[in-house]
């Protein structure tokens, strides 16, 4: 099956492309990110290999999706490899900005799709399309001090009720706060997680909005009242904060993207090297795994498609996905590598990344419109966050903002 | 006179010919974008390809008017302007007066004041942005240190349009410092020695003679400031990550910005845009109104 599967798409790489002849140059659009500076420390070994120069060009995360856009609108063909984030998968696909992968992929024995878990096989997929391949695999794990723990015989949480006693805990034991969301700038991140965990959805099949319904509500509050078992300031904290905070004070425990392990690596960020164990998250009444992280893939106008897939594959194909990591990359979820010794030593949540097929896996809403929709809930959150708006009253509003957004996804 | 009004003409082509390169330069870089940026507000164009480009005539203003982020924007664009200027312009005029009266140490004291002028604002974004934490931010910690519980900047409304007026006022206030003080130095003497002479204290010499003297300056300065802080950008970015925490700092400008890069409205955006340079544009005039005054 999977010969002729690769069978298949050769034939239908050979008819699409007619087989021309490599490009003498490359040109990268990258995100600066551990992944991309792992990307970048191939190349001399790519050149040698093919004989292809590389360019890179490294672009603000901030401005790095709107730029890329704009340069495929126009057409020239400036970049042939474009690094970007999973939240952008939609727009992209929708604006038709990246290729289809699907025929490289089921041609490549080397990228080998099978070493990927079941569902994360989908992860750079939009409307039934492969537009990116996983550059990094992040889900929310969660993150404990191992120190803290022992010391008060405290396992690591596997429900959010457990969850909140362990914070209650510590900070009750006076080792510091008890644990920590990002309930600042990118609140979004924690609070759809516990909507899909608490067994809510952030809309229904027909793009009606659904955060008010009674387990949005009641994730929104346990949420709210994780506040007082975190940080003072934790009501302001960034995605990064959350981190920092973790590293450099005394804390229980937080929920974070797996891909922020790099941080923890650093003794110039950690305080706490050493101390630091992971874990599943904490189950709700749904068993989810919310996924994030990058993609790559090949941008329309591309000038040398055929050259830039022989690049990904050579960077993220199974034979380098080991040296990938110790190049300093955030993992990638495969399968061959989840038990390496070496790995291991340097990635100790590796196995949490192979996430089992029992998990639903929730990446950000694949809609045009996510960022609106995003804007809205952080909008709404912190009235509901101070008290100052009820938590039902709070979601009915934002129900109401959120329907106009999706009506305008709905629409086209 | 025939052949004198012959070179005249010559002079004036020669002339238009030498200014022409200017004219062409302003005409590309400053006024065909604003005509794009027309163009585009009658649209529905968007990065994301949301749907067919076409003609919407007024949809992008009524749809701006209709949307309450445009009206929070607007007072919390106001709000930031008002405090900035209550905090900045007494604060400028001040040390400019104390300045100008050259004590020891001055010269030190005013490149210590100039420094923070010179640092962009992305910079001063990021250090401020750290020393306004809460947890470990060093503003608090001086307060806890004098007794005092620190408010959470960044977490509140009102503790995130202060922190934000705090940062604009520190990287401002040199600015207006320097304008007043060039201001007082062409300040002529006789004014000031003859309310002196007749008995006028330092204080009515400040109010009666030197304040009223300084008005068109301040009026400029003012003006600048006005538009400065209406367009302010950067350290909203920055120090409350686009306008946060909710939308409690989210200026005009960064519902502008939300807009076009964040939800890839670009036709909204050149709407929002165009009501902005409105909104502007009486502040500009009376700028200019101030400036031939002065």
């Amino acid at each position: 099956m999977t010969k002729t599967k690769r069978l298949l798409g050769a034939a239908v790489l050979a008819t699409t492309f007619g087989m021309p002849a490599l490009a003498e140059e490359l040109n990268l659009y990258l995100i600066p990110s551990p992944s991309s500076t792992a990307i970048q420390s191939f190349i001399p070994a790519f050149t040698e290999k093919t004989g292809i120069t590389v360019n890179v060009t490294e672009v603000p995360y901030g401005e790095a999706h709107q730029k890329l856009l704009l340069s495929v609108q126009q057409g020239q063909g400036q970049y042939d490899v474009a690094q970007y984030d999973n939240t952008f998968l939609a727009p992209y696909g929708a604006a038709g900005t990246m290729l289809p992968l699907d025929a490289w992929i089921a041609a490549s024995a080397e990228y080998d799709i099978a070493d990927f878990a079941t569902g994360q096989q989908d992860y750079g997929k939009y409307n039934g399309q492969t537009l990116g391949l996983t550059l990094s695999t992040e889900p929310m794990i969660q993150w404990y001090r191992t120190d803290i723990y022992a010391d008060l015989g405290l396992q690591p949480a596997k429900t959010w009720d457990e969850y909140m006693a362990n914070a209650k805990a510590v900070k009750e034991a006076g080792k510091g706060d008890g644990a920590m969301f990002g309930w600042g700038p990118n609140a979004s991140w924690w609070w759809m997680t516990l909507v899909w965990s608490f067994g809510g959805n952030l809309y229904d099949a027909d793009l009606n909005p659904t955060v008010n319904s009674a387990e949005a509500v009641a994730a929104t509050q346990f949420f709210k009242d994780m506040l007082a078992f975190g940080p003072e300031g934790g009501i302001s904290a960034t995605g990064d904060d959350v981190t920092n905070k973790f590293l450099s004070t005394e804390l229980g425990a937080m929920v974070q993207y797996s891909g922020y392990w790099g941080m923890a690596l650093d003794p110039a960020n950690s305080m706490h090297a050493g101390k630091i164990g992971t874990a599943p998250m904490p189950m709700g009444a749904a068993d989810i795994t919310h996924l994030a992280g990058w993609n790559i893939g090949i941008p329309k106008d591309a000038k040398n498609p055929e050259a830039a897939w022989q690049f990904m594959e050579f960077v993220l194909g199974k034979s380098n996905a080991k040296p990938y990591l110790l190049a300093g990359a955030a993992a990638i979820g495969r399968n061959s590598i989840s038990s390496d010794a070496e790995l291991l030593a340097i990635h100790p949540y590796l196995p949490l990344l192979n996430i089992p097929a029992s998990s639903r896996i929730e990446r950000y809403p694949q809609i045009r419109v996510w960022p609106e929709f995003e804007k809205a809930v952080l909008d709404a959150l912190p009235a509901m966050l101070n008290g100052e708006v009820e938590i039902q009253a709070g979601l009915d509003a934002l129900n109401e903002t959120l329907k106009p957004i999706l009506a305008a996804e709905a629409a086209n | 006179m025939k052949a004198r009004s012959s070179i005249e003409r010559q002079m004036a082509r020669l002339a238009g010919g030498l200014v022409a390169p200017s004219w062409f330069l302003i005409l590309a870089v400053f006024a065909l974008p604003i005509l794009g940026a027309v163009w585009l507000s009658f649209r529905n164009e968007t990065l994301g390809a949301f749907a067919p480009p076409k003609f919407i005539g007024f949809e992008n203003y009524s749809t701006a008017f209709a949307d309450p982020r445009f009206w929070e924007s607007i007072r919390t664009t106001i709000w930031l302007t008002v405090l900035g200027l209550l905090v900045q312009i007494p604060i400028g005029i001040g040390l400019a007066v104390i300045l100008e009266r050259n004590l020891r140490g001055t010269q030190m004291f005013r490149t210590i004041l100039i420094i923070p002028m010179l640092l962009t604002p992305v910079a001063v974004g990021l250090m401020w942005r750290f020393m306004f934490d809460t947890d470990l931010g060093v503003i608090n910690w001086a307060l806890a240190a004098l007794g005092l519980d620190g408010p959470n900047w960044l977490g509140s409304r009102w503790g995130a349009i202060w922190a934000v007026v705090i940062v604009d006022s520190w990287q401002s206030i040199p600015f207006i410092m320097l304008i007043v003080l060039a201001g007082l130095a062409g300040l002529p003497k006789g004014p000031l020695e003859a309310a002196t002479i007749d008995g006028a204290n330092a204080v009515q010499v400040f109010f009666y003679v030197t304040l009223p003297a300084l008005g068109p300056v301040i009026l400029v300065t003012l003006m600048i400031r006005i538009i400065d802080s209406l367009k302010m950008f950067d350290l909203i970015y920055i120090i409350t990550t686009r306008g946060g925490p909710g939308t409690a700092t989210q200026t005009l400008g960064m519902l502008i910005y939300n807009t076009g890069f964040g939800f890839f409205q670009t036709s909204r955006a050149a709407a929002l845009g165009i009501l902005m340079v409105l909104m502007v544009l009486p502040i500009y005039w009376l700028w200019q109104r101030a400036a031939r005054r002065g």
